[in-house]
């Protein structure tokens, strides 16, 4: 598996692409800069964070855009320029090629979207812990309970969706555009008029996850997200699904 | 490695009643072959099927009907079969980050070799490629890429190598080395199936030939014996004797003659439908004729026009 885990890698680390996907990643730590240091204390309520950069930005925008632009690549440059028979031709089982294309994208984007996550939370926090209306909850918690709810949650978002997001640009030459599609449409648009859909959605898992270890902290989203236990049980269930479908799709298709 | 290459006897590869569509258009149709060690050529036109028909007997490609093995075993979704058999798709893109050592040592990897450093040395001695071996692929030329993916392919020693127009972009000396490589590989029972669309490439290289048109399997076996077959089909033989005219007179007056004219170098040049009777039957003519018979050689005797006129057909 390491063999094809650093040839992933490889193939993933050309300069446009992480220049892009680090610029991606720290538009949430610009933006809670900018907030932080010309924001006036009204403005600066919890809610109003949570929503305005956690949720909307991080968890709805930055972390699929960053996770999609590298995990569709994982399977997807090899199949375009077909280069996928190289490795398809060896002697080895479908799920050691499938895991390190898996984990590739995860490696690379994992710790881009939990610094970047953390960094804004921790600048957002910090904001909100200065605030004379916020005394409770600056006694009730610590400043970084917040940031590493943010980053647990946001790992568990990246392993996610690389698992769907891999598996797309195996099965289509347009697993870009899947993506956006998944993403903006069925995550954004739908789930906001049909909230069930938060139980099949890698957005509502993420945003689970990260009310669940911090409740108090982000309590604003109380009224928004899923139970914890079955957002833990979805993502590990999305993750596992959609590898097992990456499998069987390299056992099973023609090699381009 | 250790396998026994002595167990291959008989054929390693085994296409049974295959065929390939892709929707309404059928790549390959009801093609049954069979190939034995040494080195077999896989002939036809861009578009008759090949690469199609080479992508299924190496599993990368599931046939629409019929049943392929390799060494006895079935090649569809059977990894460990690859550990016997080397594969060279025609398509040259490449990783372009890998220096070509990196390429041949990413593949003896993943083959699991028990040491590396040995067999690519010797992978990439085979193809020549010692010097350039530390220069990154995008910066090679077509034919140093195409060495360095059949050193890839090479590495772990397989019993069956398959090579989908490996000769693209090499120039007359490499293709030299490749054929002394292949024939060295032939010479220890291994199993080559080449491909091309160049019959001149096969035609020195290979024992045997096997003939796509249209997806179909148009010809097999020795490539003169395929020829011998198709008596419908006229040689065209050229004859110098000392009296041209006289014995132009006598030729024509066989049953198996179609034409025969004097070509301006004073050589006859005669279609005939049975090369094996002009041939016994020329010398008693010509001595019964008092003529001096220098040569007898036939002119279309290649790939190429075999492969015209079966295209033709």
């Amino acid at each position: 598996m390491i063999p094809v885990l650093k040839l992933s890698l490889r193939q993933m680390a050309g300069v446009r692409r992480l220049l892009i996907v680090s610029l991606l990643a720290l538009l949430p730590v610009a933006l809670a800069l900018v907030t932080r240091l010309f924001a006036s204390p009204d403005d600066a309520e919890s809610g109003e964070f949570v929503t305005g950069i956690i949720d909307a930005i991080l968890v709805a925008g930055i972390l699929p855009l960053v996770t999609m632009a590298l995990a569709t690549a994982s399977f997807g440059n090899e199949v375009e320029d077909k280069t996928l028979s190289y490795i398809m031709l060896k002697p080895v089982s479908r799920w050691k090629i499938a895991l390190p294309k898996m984990v590739a994208p995860i490696i690379i984007a994992g710790p881009l979207v939990v610094v970047s996550g953390v960094a804004a939370a921790y600048i957002g926090v910090d904001q909100i812990r200065a605030l004379p209306a916020e005394a409770d909850y600056v006694a009730d918690t610590s400043i970084l309970t917040t940031p590493l709810a943010v980053g647990v949650a946001l790992l568990v978002g990246v392993v996610a969706y690389s698992a769907v997001f891999t598996w797309a640009g195996l099965i289509t030459t347009r697993a870009l555009s899947f993506a956006i599609v998944y993403v903006f449409l069925w995550e954004g648009a739908i789930s906001s008029l049909m909230s069930g859909v938060r139980y099949l959605s890698v957005r509502g898992y993420t945003l689970a996850v990260m009310h669940g270890l911090d409740e108090t902290g982000l309590e604003s989203m109380s009224d928004r997200v899923i139970e914890f236990p079955a957002a833990i049980g979805g993502a590990i269930l999305v993750t596992v699904v959609f590898f097992c479908l990456t499998v069987w799709r390299l056992k099973k298709m023609d090699v381009p | 490695m250790t396998y026994d290459r002595a167990s291959t006897n008989g054929s390693a590869i085994v296409v049974q009643e295959v065929s390939k569509w892709f929707g309404s258009v059928v790549a390959v149709n009801d093609v049954s072959l069979e190939v034995s060690p040494g080195i077999t050529g896989l002939l036809g036109p861009n578009g008759a099927g090949k690469t199609t028909l080479l992508y299924m007997i190496a599993g990368l490609s599931k046939c629409s009907k019929g049943a392929i093995t390799v060494l006895g075993e079935p090649t569809r979704d059977n990894p460990g079969l690859y550990k016997r058999v080397g594969f060279m798709p025609e398509h040259e893109t490449i990783y372009p980050f890998l220096t070509g050592r990196q390429l041949v040592e990413l593949a003896a990897k993943m083959h699991g070799l028990p040491s590396i450093s040995e067999p690519v040395d010797r992978a990439i001695a085979m193809v020549g490629m010692e010097d350039a071996q530390n220069r990154s692929l995008g910066g090679y030329s077509r034919g140093m890429r195409q060495r360095m993916r059949l050193a890839a392919t090479l590495v772990h020693d397989p019993d069956v190598l398959i090579l989908d127009e490996p000769l693209n972009g090499t120039d007359p000396r490499q293709r030299i080395e490749f054929q002394d490589t292949m024939e060295q590989l032939a010479s220890e029972g291994c199993t080559i199936l080449i491909s091309s669309h160049i019959l001149e490439e096969v035609e020195t290289l290979a024992e045997r030939i096997l003939l796509m048109i249209s997806g179909k399997l148009a010809a097999s076996g020795d490539f003169r014996a395929i020829r011998a077959k198709l008596d419908e089909h006229a040689y065209q033989v050229r004859i110098v004797v000392d009296s041209p005219r006289d014995m132009a007179a006598a030729i024509v007056g066989m049953d198996s003659i179609d034409s025969v004219s004097v070509g301006e170098d004073g050589s006859i040049l005669v279609l005939s439908r049975n090369v094996a009777e002009l041939q016994t039957s020329l010398p008693r003519m010509a001595k019964d004729n008092g003529i001096r018979l220098t040569r007898m050689e036939p002119m279309d005797e290649s790939l190429e026009s075999l492969f015209e006129y079966m295209v033709e057909r």
